[in-house]
């Protein structure tokens, strides 16, 4: 393990990726035309890291200087988070001025990719653009880039601590830092596309980069089943999406953002039921993507990849997609601009989809004791948070109820900010765990001959006590727990609070039907309370439970400033950003008249704190602080019941850190060994047997069927081929016993038929 | 100027010539020789007709027929080669893989 000081010379090749913006920016460029930088930085660095790694592999330099590719493809998400930001300052600072337009948006479209000349009816050509290339960019599409691209630094950041000191990876690290840019460079393109063909094709780019990841280990037989399931999994959803992108080109003759949003319903002459089919099959894209029920059991196999591939693919970025792709329906239903009347149903379904996948993600998340499979079951719960405040959020714009349907997208959008801020850190959080626990396993078991495998670095039921033996760890996990869980004032809560509020008022206002997933957000917010405190109580509190504890170090370079960093975004972002009206800003495209709060900031924040804590709707007040009720105090308590407890005597850590240890203890301790015999428990730890069922169903349909197509081919598509085969080779024996093989007689047989041809010719014309 | 009925007369005694030749013939390359008269011998009436309407597309054929006649020949020779390498001999009459 290098010295972490002098490790930081090796950050000198990021100079001049630093350098570009602002060269850029003096010579005269608009920011908006440097996007294209965004996606191609990742682009060119992916062919670069893969070759270079193949020809140098195993070099001096190329190990400890380049950390086989790591630094190339961190200057390369340098360009692009740099570009992202140039852009999102340009963007605000121009705000004021072009927030009157349509949602204060920003095309730019730098060429035709697919045209047509049409011929039309009057004789007359004309080139119809089908396909361009450009950027659509908005506050949702800004907020998204600055995310991903954020993130993607950060993590790739962290893994060349992460990956380059584990030496399972040696030499192979560069197949990760080409996989993993190449799929930066997909999400950067999804969320920059300003039609719908390029957000599929970014989109597909991801799904393989997902598989490739996931299959990082492919030796190990759990890492390519995990590959192959996430991948046909999303795969389902991916083909309902290409018929969902197949009906609206039919509906509209163009994928182009501009044509579509510009008047979703033609003048009013759009069929909604169509409409409808094509929504749902975009929905039901999205669903796979972002793992909801029913196609939600790809995401937690998927933590079968390296922790870095989890933080950044299958908690931050990639799982957003869907929601990004659910967040541009709105232009379709909002009946208040051009939008297609007789939508409703939409929302109501995305609002059911995600409610019912929040609590049964968060039930799921209650039993597991793999670090990460926590998260992975924590990470779809809070999605179905994001869809449920999505669709209630389409509801409100079916029925032009605008002021409501804008607080609760813009709501949503903010939790997704905040989430993909706390679990990408979660996750490099684990992932130190992890590998610190890994170390001190090998490190304990030096020399001896021992058998890997019946010692699991992820189970958290062999750790405990790590919170003085992990200090930046357990506070980053703590602070990023708190968010996720939505402890007021913190991160989540801002956000979290918005969306159960929001569904609350459109049940009880509204629509009776919305009562299901107002009441299914309610009880997993008590839920998320529950599971994230105890997997921290799990980890850090009480007593070791396996002797590796006493030999856990933090000591590992490039792995604590990522977490430092995004600790502070994640504590503070919440309040800080709502304080700055981001709930207003990121509903910003589908707000059309809505004005921007020119309050001071004390006003602001008052109006902030009134909002969250005493709205003015007595029945919000209650929710409200039901919500906070389960959240903070009824989950941390249980979890603390079971499995809290104070660290061993003249152990500490950082203050906070060190009261709520000591706080947990305090709770008494409740044994669970009997509950955890129950069947229900039973059936959460084989996670409801979809698995199992879904499994099952496929081997009694899919199976039959392939066994059927396979005995079809073989018999009868090969059977006639065959047939014609042979009874040509039969046929030509038959024939062959009349030729004589002489040329001449050939030739002689060629001018006799000649000749009888010209002359039946000449008869039959004569 | 010559009657072109007479060149037309030329040209079907030269076809005749080399369609009997071929049938005839037992040497691969007088064969390959013969193939090549009738089909200047196509040419010749081309050319005729050719002058006689005055029209250019008949020397246009021709010209187009040369060139296709070098490159079969060409072919051709390559086939007998590989024959006499793998038969020794180029005598049709030793060709007679087909007959069974």
């Amino acid at each position: 393990m290098g010295d972490s000081g002098n490790e930081y010379r090796l950050l000198m090749p990021l100079i001049p990726a630093l350098l570009i913006v602002p060269v850029l920016a003096i010579a005269g460029v608009e920011s908006v035309d440097a996007a294209f930088l965004i996606v191609l930085a990742p682009f060119i660095a992916f062919p670069i890291i893969l070759i270079s790694g193949q020809v140098y592999n195993g070099k001096p330099t190329w190990k400890g200087t380049l950390k086989e590719g790591g630094v190339i493809g961190l200057s390369s998400l340098l360009v692009s988070l740099s570009t992202a930001v140039w852009i999102l300052v340009d963007y605000i600072r121009g705000a004021r001025e072009i927030s009157e337009d349509a949602g204060g948006r920003v095309a730019a479209s730098w060429m035709d990719w697919i045209s047509f000349d049409v011929l039309h009816s009057d004789y007359t050509m004309s080139s119809e653009r089908i396909i361009g290339v450009g950027v659509w960019i908005d506050s949702v599409t800004l907020m998204l880039l600055f995310v991903a691209t954020f993130l993607c630094f950060l993590i790739c950041w962290f893994s060349l601590g992460y990956m380059n000191t584990d030496p399972i990876n040696e030499n192979r690290n560069h197949r990760f830092y080409a996989e993993f840019v190449l799929f930066a460079m997909g999400m950067f393109g999804m969320v920059l596309a300003d039609n719908f063909l390029w957000l599929f094709i970014f989109w597909e780019i991801m799904g393989l980069c997902s598989y490739l990841l996931i299959g990082f280990y492919f030796w190990k037989e759990s890492a390519a089943y995990a590959a192959k399931k996430a991948f046909l999994t999303t795969r389902v959803g991916d083909v309902f999406l290409m018929v969902g992108l197949l009906i609206l080109y039919d509906i509209y003759g163009s994928l182009e953002f501009s044509v579509i949003f510009a008047d979703p319903s033609i003048h009013g002459t759009v069929d909604s039921d169509k409409l409808f089919w094509a929504l749902m099959m975009l929905f039901v894209g999205a669903v796979g993507k972002s793992a909801q029920f029913p196609l939600h059991v790809w995401l937690p196999d998927a933590m079968e990849g390296p922790t870095p591939v989890s933080a950044l693919i299958h908690a931050a970025t990639m799982v957003n997609a869907g929601l990004y792709l659910v967040a541009r329906m709105v232009p379709f239903v909002d009946i208040g601009h051009h939008g297609v009347a007789g939508l409703d149903e939409l929302g109501l379904i995305v609002a059911y989809i995600g409610g019912i996948t929040a609590f049964m993600a968060a039930s799921i998340a209650f039993v597991q004791n793999d670090i990460k499979k926590v998260l992975a079951y924590s990470t779809m719960s809070q999605l179905a948070y994001i869809f449920t405040g999505l669709g209630v959020s389409l509801w409100f714009y079916s029925h032009g109820k605008t002021d409501a349907a804008t607080l609760v997208f813009g709501g949503s959008m903010f939790h997704l900010f905040n989430h993909a801020m706390a679990k990408g850190m979660l996750f490099m959080a684990s992932g130190s765990v992890i590998h610190e626990v890994h170390h001190a396993h090998d490190h304990l078991h030096e020399g001896a001959d021992h058998d890997h495998h019946d010692f699991d670095p992820q189970d958290m039921r062999n750790m405990g006590g790590l919170a003085s033996k992990m200090p930046v760890t357990s506070a980053a996990m703590m602070i990023g727990s708190m968010s996720i869980i939505g402890i007021p004032l913190i991160g989540g809560f801002w956000s979290k609070e918005a969306i159960v509020a929001k569904t609350w008022k459109a049940s009880l206002d509204y629509e009776p039907l919305m009562f299901g997933p107002a009441i299914l957000v309610l009880l997993t917010a008590g839920m998320t309370g529950f599971y994230m405190s105890r997997m921290w109580f799990m980890t850090f509190a009480g007593e070791p439970k396996h002797e590796v504890v006493e030999h856990v170090h933090e000591s590992t370079p490039w792995i604590k400033e990522p977490l430092v960093i995004l600790s502070i975004i994640s504590a503070l972002g919440g309040f800080g950003l709502s304080v700055f009206g981001i709930v207003k800003w990121l509903a910003k495209p589908y707000s059309y008249d809505l004005g921007i709060h020119k309050d001071s900031f004390i006003d602001q924040v008052i109006y902030e704190l009134e909002h969250a804590f005493l709205p003015e709707d007595p029945n919000l007040r209650i929710v409200g602080w039901t919500t906070i009720f389960l959240s903070l105090v009824i989950g941390p308590i249980f979890a603390a019941r079971v499995h809290g407890g104070s660290l061993r005597e003249g152990q500490s850590s950082g203050p906070l850190v060190s009261w709520l240890v000591w706080l947990s203890g305090k709770f008494g301790s409740q044994d669970v060994t009997e509950m955890s015999k129950s069947s229900l428990s039973e059936a959460l730890q084989n996670r409801l047997y979809f698995d199992y069922y879904y499994e099952l169903a496929l081997s009694k349909t899919v199976l039959p069927l392939a066994a059927l197509a396979a005995w079809f081919d073989r018999t009868v598509i090969d059977g006639i081929i065959k047939k014609v085969e042979s009874n040509s080779v039969l046929g030509s024996i038959q024939i062959r016993r009349v030729t004589t093989g002489r040329a001449s007689d050939y030739i002689l047989m060629a001018a006799v038929g000649a000749l009888s041809i010209f002359a039946l010719a000449w008869g039959v014309s004569g | 100027m010559i009657d072109p009925s007479w060149i037309a007369a030329l040209g079907v005694i030269l076809f005749g010539i080399g369609l009997l030749g071929t049938f005839y013939h037992k040497n691969a390359i007088v064969v390959l020789m013969c193939i090549e008269l009738m089909l200047n011998a196509a040419n010749l009436n081309f050319v005729a007709a050719a002058s006689h309407y005055g029209d250019v597309d008949g020397w246009v054929f021709t010209a187009i027929a040369i060139a296709i006649a070098a490159a079969e020949v060409a072919i051709g020779l390559a086939i007998l080669l590989s024959l006499y390498s793998t038969q020794g001999t180029i005598s049709l009459d030793a060709a007679r893989e087909l007959s069974n």
